[in-house]
């Protein structure tokens, strides 16, 4: 069993660094922790990154996951190559470019780039916004999926993943008390389907969706309320068609051992339970 | 009874408009909004939205605020008040009169003051507003839990300020010259907004939470419904809101989690005349200029 102990960053490639930069900063509204020659580094919380920016393909995409010890990634990489995954382990460099101590790095049954880490580092420094957008964290990220009952498998059983709530046959999915880490989307080809940062308040949900209003950003899917979670939301575009997403006040699941997945039917009102529907953004379920 | 002892007033309890279009408005009233309509009597059509046993009536008409079919009421702590309030508003030299028997039938009261403020809005002022032994059953989910209180045009802001404050009003604070003005130990009950011309600028319901706001604003636009401005929060008062457009263009509101004050005085505060001392979320009302802070 791989235990994941939370998802520590996303990596995106990008054919435009300059443009990437713009919109994380003044209309997500993170802060950068640095630039390198190819790579731009962001932070959300108070890890030293939780978003990295990469030259090259947008199409090369990858979302790290922090696990305990070394120990625990040599048993992994073996678990997944007994499951005949082709297992990357990541060299020093390429660690030191994650911020991480160690990693390894293998596709999903999807076609996902997961990377396992060790250690992701912590900044001494606060988080210092670069707009007041209210980001508490990187909280979690949507995957796409070619089989979500596959994946699901995938994630729960190989890895330690429970299933917080199912839309249809699309779960939820938490690797700690917080409602969901993994939201598998169903999709016909792999690719993060949107990153999430957590907010303060409502407030913040509803001035940042004035805000990109107001500077044409698209708002693809609310303001709204997933009724699974309890989440207030808001999906907009970024660069390269990512989908990035504030919310807040996703649930804890307070009873691990007694927790049930509820089941949610494929419909708008399992999505939001206000009235908001998705513009130009895919349901999970869409064929 | 001594008049020091308690409030002269203690709240809106209800607005009557005149609407060009009545049959239309009133399914305005019921069907979108989400009042529960409850009587019809000389005309007027009666609506609630809480255990008083009407909030809003209706009636045919022009809807300039000094017509006939349209007033605010207040409600005063009892008949001693009204005395009370009826010698101050005489003194202060302000318009008013006892309600007839007919006169407070029609507004399901037992005593009435019919006075005007400084700007010519029908202000009553009322004594035991009838209550209503059945709870308040709405014909859809809108999550009202009561009448809250009005925005109201001045044409005389400090003959208005006067009016009120002679009722036991205080000022919780302004931006530029509008006026929030409690009554209780809420932020504010009342709100005056400088304009060209009198007459009621909105009607605020309270809701349950800010999930009843968000879901009424995508019912409005599903029926493109206008919204007016929202959703949005107050800075002054922490209020969050949802301007609708209403019978004859008077704004209906949807409003929630208002800030107490308590019974603790504190000097009223002032913001700027800007937008976004109107609106902490970026919301803005192009269309109405009382609301959009001299933009327009």
């Amino acid at each position: 069993m791989i235990n994941l102990k939370d998802v520590s960053y996303v990596r995106l490639g990008t054919l435009d660094m300059e443009s990437a930069e713009t919109f994380a900063t003044s209309c997500l509204g993170l802060q950068v922790a640095e630039r390198a020659k190819k790579a731009l580094y962001l932070r959300s919380d108070d890890r030293s990154h939780t978003l990295c920016y990469t030259e090259g393909d947008p199409s090369d995409q990858a979302v790290g996951f922090e696990i305990d010890d070394e120990d625990c990634l040599q048993q992994a990489a073996a678990t997944l190559e007994r499951l005949g995954h082709r297992v990357h382990g990541g060299s020093a460099d390429e660690a030191a470019r994650r911020k991480v101590r160690a990693f390894i790095g293998f596709d999903d049954p999807s076609g996902n780039h997961i990377e396992l880490v060790v250690r992701p580092e912590r900044s001494g420094r606060r988080y210092f916004a670069s707009r007041d957008a209210g980001i508490t964290g990187f909280s979690h990220i949507g995957l796409n999926s070619t089989d979500p009952a596959r994946d699901e498998r995938f994630w729960t059983e190989v890895c330690n993943a429970r299933v917080s709530d199912r839309i249809g046959d699309i779960p939820l999915m938490r690797v700690n008390a917080i409602h969901h880490t993994i939201a598998l989307v169903r999709a016909p080809k792999a690719g993060i389907q949107h990153v999430n940062h957590q907010v303060e308040s409502s407030d913040d949900v509803l001035r940042s969706y004035y805000f990109l209003s107001e500077r044409r950003v698209p708002i693809v899917f609310g303001p709204g309320r997933h009724p699974t979670s309890g989440a207030r939301f808001l999906y907009f575009n970024g660069p390269d068609g990512m989908v990035f997403e504030y919310s807040v006040g996703v649930d804890e699941i307070e009873d691990e051992a007694t927790h049930r997945p509820r089941q949610f039917g494929f419909e708008p009102t399992s999505f939001c339970m206000w009235g908001s529907k998705p513009a130009g953004m895919a349901l999970p379920n869409d064929k | 009874m001594n008049p020091d002892h308690h409030p002269l007033v203690v709240s809106v309890c209800y607005i009557r408009i005149a609407a060009s279009e009545l049959h239309a408005s009133a399914r305005f009233a019921a069907d979108i909004f989400g009042l529960q309509r409850v009587a019809e009597k000389n005309g007027e059509i009666a609506f609630r939205s809480d255990n008083r046993f009407r909030t809003l009536s209706i009636s045919n008409g022009s809807s300039n605020g000094s017509g006939a079919g349209s007033s605010i009421g207040i409600e005063a702590w009892d008949e001693v008040a009204l005395v009370e309030i009826e010698k101050r508003l005489t003194k202060g030299g302000f318009t008013v009169s006892r309600a007839t028997t007919d006169d407070c039938r029609l507004r399901y009261v037992q005593a009435a003051l019919l006075a005007r403020d400084g700007s010519g809005n029908s202000i009553d002022l009322v004594a035991r507003p009838t209550q209503s032994g059945r709870r308040y059953f709405p014909s859809r989910d809108a999550g009202i839990t009561e009448l809250h209180g009005v925005g109201i045009r001045s044409t005389d802001m400090a003959r208005d300020l006067q009016f009120w404050k002679e009722l036991g009003a205080e000022v919780s604070d302004w931006v530029g010259d509008i006026t929030y003005l409690r009554i209780d130990g809420l932020h504010h009950r009342i709100a005056l907004y400088p304009a060209k011309r009198h007459g009621l600028l909105y009607a605020a319901f309270e809701v349950e939470t800010l999930d009843n706001i968000m879901q009424n604003g995508y019912f409005m636009q599903e029926r493109q419904i206008k919204i007016v401005q929202g959703p949005g929060r107050e800075p002054c008062s922490k209020q969050i809101f949802l301007h609708v457009e209403g019978p004859d263009g008077i704004i209906f509101s949807y409003v929630s989690g208002m800030k107490e004050i308590g019974p603790v005085r504190r000097p009223a505060r002032q913001f700027p005349l800007a937008p976004q001392s109107l609106c902490d979320w970026g919301s803005e009302a192009k269309d109405v200029p009382e609301l959009s802070a001299g933009v327009n």
